[in-house]
């Protein structure tokens, strides 16, 4: 993302208005040029902070709604049979052979490819219940990856199977 | 395993997004079961057009849209901010609670600007995604955000006056 490098004071008036006192929650392009107005001159931005921090506070003490109990589980009810995970490791781990040890793999080859198979499914199981909130991540597609699929694409494909 | 991760993962914030909308847990849970119905009817055909989490967002937002509007057969845009039904910001100062007052406050807020708050201030969505899980610009959220934020300031301000 490319950043702004200048914005005005209004600007970041206009920030503190739509996203609140924090500066993590501001736009990521032009949250530094605003830290650098706020910093240089605090004073200009006192009452609207003040202001923007209230409604914060306020709206942290919202609660949390609790996900009704056994919704995953009647979710996943009606989701598509996959692959089961054994076939999906098997076939991870030939598409890794295939990949790093195209003249095929021998010990200690195959060992380290064990362990790497292992260590991802380790890394499966380990999954929490109940997610971090962060929105797609790296370990998502790490995931997708260990059970065998290249992404969403090649996981729908074959779980339609 | 691939989608109970991908559950784990999603339905909660896609549930929590239909509830703050519909106010009704079994309306909630029932558009979070067609969002993730769909998921699995479009995921052969994904064409990585989005991540997943502003996808599911969207699905659940548009869901949660059609409900209200059988409920109440009025164009929500169209209407001017104080003609909504919720309880008056009077009926929110008797709340005892701050949680429940900030809530029921939220509540009265018009539909776009509660979907905005929703997903940046409880989400914590980025601007970026909740533009699109809104299919609107990022000019139109910041504007549904900041006009959503100076409602419930004013409102706050009643609350300590009275």
């Amino acid at each position: 993302m490319t950043s702004r490098s200048t914005i005005t004071q209004d600007r970041v008036l206009d920030l503190i208005g739509a996203y609140g006192s924090d500066p993590e929650s501001w736009p990521e392009d032009e949250r530094e040029a605003a830290r650098a107005l706020l910093r240089e001159d605090p004073a200009r931005f006192e009452a609207a902070l003040a202001e923007a921090r209230l409604l914060d506070e306020a709206l942290l003490r919202a609660p949390v709604p609790d996900t009704p109990a056994g919704l995953a589980e009647r979710i996943l009810a009606d989701a598509p049979r996959a692959q089961s995970a054994r076939t999906g490791l098997r076939a991870l781990a030939a598409r890794f052979g295939d990949f790093v040890f195209p003249n095929g793999a021998r010990w200690p080859a195959g060992a380290t490819l064990a362990a790497l198979v292992m260590g991802m499914s380790a890394g499966l199981v380990t999954v929490p219940a109940n997610a971090s909130e962060d929105y797609d991540s790296a370990e998502e597609q790490v995931l997708y990856a260990a059970l065998g699929f290249d992404s969403f694409d090649t996981y729908g494909q074959e779980g339609a199977e | 395993m691939a989608q109970a991760a991908l559950v784990n993962r999603h339905m909660p914030v896609v549930w929590r997004v239909a509830f703050r909308m519909l106010k009704d847990r079994q309306e909630a849970e029932d558009v979070t079961q067609e969002t993730f119905l769909r998921a699995w009817k479009m995921l052969p055909d994904w064409q990585d057009r989005a991540k997943f989490s502003t996808w599911a967002c969207t699905v659940a937002l548009n869901l949660s849209r059609d409900r209200l509007r059988k409920k109440r057969p009025v164009l929500m845009d169209e209407l001017p901010e104080q003609a909504d039904h919720g309880p008056r910001p009077d009926q929110a100062l008797d709340q005892k609670q701050a949680g429940g007052r900030i809530t029921a406050l939220v509540d009265n807020l018009p539909e776009r600007q509660k979907e905005a708050l929703t997903l940046c201030a409880f989400e914590g969505m980025t601007n970026i995604e909740a533009a699109a899980a809104m299919d609107i610009s990022v000019d139109a959220l910041e504007s549904l955000l900041a006009r959503a934020r100076r409602k419930l300031r004013e409102q706050l301000e009643e609350d300590s006056k009275a």
